[in-house]
């Protein structure tokens, strides 16, 4: 009985809802346009938003200790200028100069974190600062070096470039890399002691260090990991690209925030998961990469993507209980 | 007395003081800033910025945020000055400006109080569709040539080279400030924010007081539209792109707290015009513009963060207080037995 009730469940789930969604649009873009059902299509399709896909998994885990991060996509563009300068200006090693910049990207995500969790400033207001912080920084790194800023620096060795646009056995390495990520997360947020702290510090925070638990250095810790995540991204952008520019993230903001909600994770926290971000950010790159193969303006695209945000999240809040709340209240008021 | 102790200890001071020193800095460095006609120009560079915080005030008031001023700007300057263009009159592009800036606050209004989508969410949504709407109306020309009239209307001034674009902006700001702070109808947006069960339950109806904010917002998005018009003279499509992150800087900068219910109009407006002002002073330093984002970045995290640890210390002052007190008051009594 038990197990029908754990089946029935995972079949209506919000995850399984999103792969209907993903289904169908693969099935409507393929009557529009043939080409876009064949296999290397879809597969290589990922290059055009993987970056929403290993960000938004890792923003995720900042969304369910309840705190959100809109400065994401800054890290991105201040990634990808540091290794361009690095490797070009300063004679690093390209692989070196990729660790390097992992590593601002981390210590930039530290930075805002420790704000949030030691000072108790709103997630919001913070990442909105480092938003701007980091985007600055990116251009002060394009002062220092020797290019102009809307050039971008180009012409990385072969090996770094091989690391978008090279694949193992069919499967193209951006997809190889988004898998990887997926189970890492999964694995750290479903599965080990880490996660549950995480989830409890969005359920409530003080019962969380009522029993013990060191709350602030976890809340710390996930922003530290958003901002690594992005500086991943940063390192595969530049390297699909082909070359480092410092505006690389700035659009970045509307579609990572969209495919953690989408994915089911509540902006109140202690709610959400990485399938369903993955899931969501598939959805949108889909939707995207779709519109674009029949012919829609890239310009115009942000219009579905907020619409189908706006709708899908209409159609869950209704009945969450939040409203009902509400409602209760209002029905004492009118008595 | 009272009254002058607690102006002095009010946010907007410091925001205000914040404002002087950057400007006392900048003339320490380079001494010809300090002219009054530089200090002016600064005023008028935040004629656009001073009026979309006044309207994202009333939304973060009411403890919601509105990431999609920006383009709700960008499409209502977009449509007033296509009208413009084609020869329309000016009260017939401006009533069309402010329409286009009004639905679009109702419909950011409807989706967080009807649908209940969480206000971060859908208005980051409707960012997106805002700024694509942009795209199909313009085709993604610029649109220029606009009557030179309705542009000098920016360059008319008051005073020296005040703007008198900045002297309505203040007496906007100090009639909002009013209602905001003395009637009872502009009470209730600050009430729903600090706590939205408890004035639920004293009868202000909640939802409609949000809604109203949102369409305020909109409203004076479109009012920023309309100086953004005539100042810089043409709209592209990124027009008004970014301006959602300052207006809500310029709010934080000017004390007005994220959660809701705290800050005034007056401390948004100084927010704004710290927020226009950056880049200018900037020049005066002799440094690349390119920087203005990360001062703003850090000016925005250091106001916050001493704020944070101000606040939080007054409050563990006064609880000591609180708890020394009822120490007291249990040893009186444990006297009187």
């Amino acid at each position: 009985m038990n197990k029908m009730k754990g089946l029935k469940s995972k079949v209506f789930s919000w995850e399984m809802f999103l792969i209907v969604i993903l289904l169908l649009e693969i099935l409507v873009f393929g009557q529009l346009n043939p080409r876009f059902l064949r296999l290397n299509v879809l597969m290589g399709s990922i290059n055009d938003f993987i970056s929403i896909c290993i960000i938004s998994l890792f923003v995720t885990f900042v969304m369910v200790t309840g705190g959100i991060d809109i400065q994401a996509g800054s890290i991105v563009g201040l990634t990808s200028i540091t290794i361009g300068l690095l490797w070009q200006d300063k004679g690093f090693n390209v692989w070196a100069a990729v660790l390097v910049s992992i590593l601002v990207g981390t210590l930039c995500g530290l930075l805002s974190g420790f704000f949030v969790a030691y000072t108790g400033v709103q997630p919001m207001v913070v990442t909105l600062g480092g938003s701007f912080l980091y985007s600055g920084l990116a251009l002060a790194v394009v002062n220092m070096s020797s290019s102009e800023a809307y050039e971008g620096i180009s012409g990385f060795p072969e090996s770094f470039m091989k690391l978008s646009s090279g694949n193992i056995a069919g499967m193209p390495n951006q997809l190889i890399i988004f898998i990887a990520l997926v189970v890492i997360a999964y694995i750290l947020l479903h599965k080990t002691k880490y996660g549950r702290y995480i989830f409890l510090c969005g359920v409530n925070s003080s019962a969380c260090r009522y029993s013990g638990i060191r709350v602030r250095p976890i809340i710390m810790s996930t922003y530290g990991l958003s901002g690594m995540s992005a500086a991943l991204a940063g390192v595969v952008l530049t390297s699909y690209l082909g070359s480092a520019k410092s505006d690389l993230g700035s659009s970045l903001t509307l579609p990572i925030i969209t495919a953690v909600v989408l994915g089911g994770t509540s902006n109140l926290g202690g709610k959400g998961g990485v399938i369903g971000t993955a899931l969501a950010a598939c959805v949108i790159g889909i939707l995207k990469f779709g519109l674009n193969m029949s012919g829609m303006a890239s310009q115009y695209l942000d219009i579905p993507v907020g619409i189908l945000l706006i709708i899908v999240l209409a159609f869950r809040m209704t009945g969450s209980g939040n409203t009902k709340l509400l409602a209760r209240l209002k029905k004492n008021r009118g008595k | 007395m009272e009254k002058i102790k607690k102006a002095l200890k009010a946010r907007e001071l410091s925001s205000l003081l914040c404002l002087v020193v950057m400007f006392l800095l900048v003339g320490v460095v380079n001494p010809s800033f300090l002219k009054p006609q530089n200090i002016l120009l600064c005023f008028n560079g935040s004629i656009v910025y001073v009026l979309i915080a006044i309207g994202m005030a009333f939304v973060i008031l009411t403890g919601e945020i509105d990431c999609s001023i920006g383009a709700q700007l960008g499409l209502s300057a977009a449509v007033c000055a296509t009208y413009l263009r084609e020869g329309a009159s000016w009260g017939m592009a401006i009533a069309l400006c402010v329409l286009v800036g009004l639905v679009c606050g109702t419909i950011n209004g409807i989706g967080v109080t009807v649908l209940k989508i969480p206000s971060i969410i859908m208005t980051l949504g409707t960012n997106g569709i805002y700024r694509g709407l942009i795209y199909l109306y313009t085709g993604g020309k610029w649109v220029e040539n606009l009557p030179s009239g309705f542009k000098q209307l920016a360059q008319k001034n008051v005073a020296g080279n005040l703007s008198w674009f900045f002297v309505m902006d203040l007496v906007i700001m100090v009639l909002i400030f009013l209602f905001l702070v003395k009637t009872k109808r502009g009470k209730r947006f600050a009430a729903v924010g600090d706590n939205e069960a408890g004035a639920n339950l004293i009868g202000i109806p909640v939802l409609a007081t949000k809604m109203k904010a949102f369409m305020i917002c909109g409203l004076f998005a479109a009012f920023g539209a309309i100086l953004y018009v005539s100042r810089v003279g043409f709209v592209t499509a990124i027009s008004g792109n970014g301006y959602e992150m300052k207006a809500i800087a310029a709010c934080v900068i000017g004390g007005i707290s994220l959660t809701g219910g705290v800050g005034t109009v007056i401390g948004a407006s100084i927010g704004g015009i710290i927020m226009a002002s950056i880049s200018r002073l900037l020049v005066f330093l002799k440094i690349s513009s390119d920087y203005d984002n990360t001062i703003t970045g850090i000016l925005l995290i250091v106001i916050v963060v001493v704020d944070a640890l101000v606040q939080r210390r007054s409050v563990e002052k006064a609880r000591r207080e609180r708890l020394s007190a009822r120490v007291t008051a249990a040893e009186g009594g444990a006297f009187n037995e």
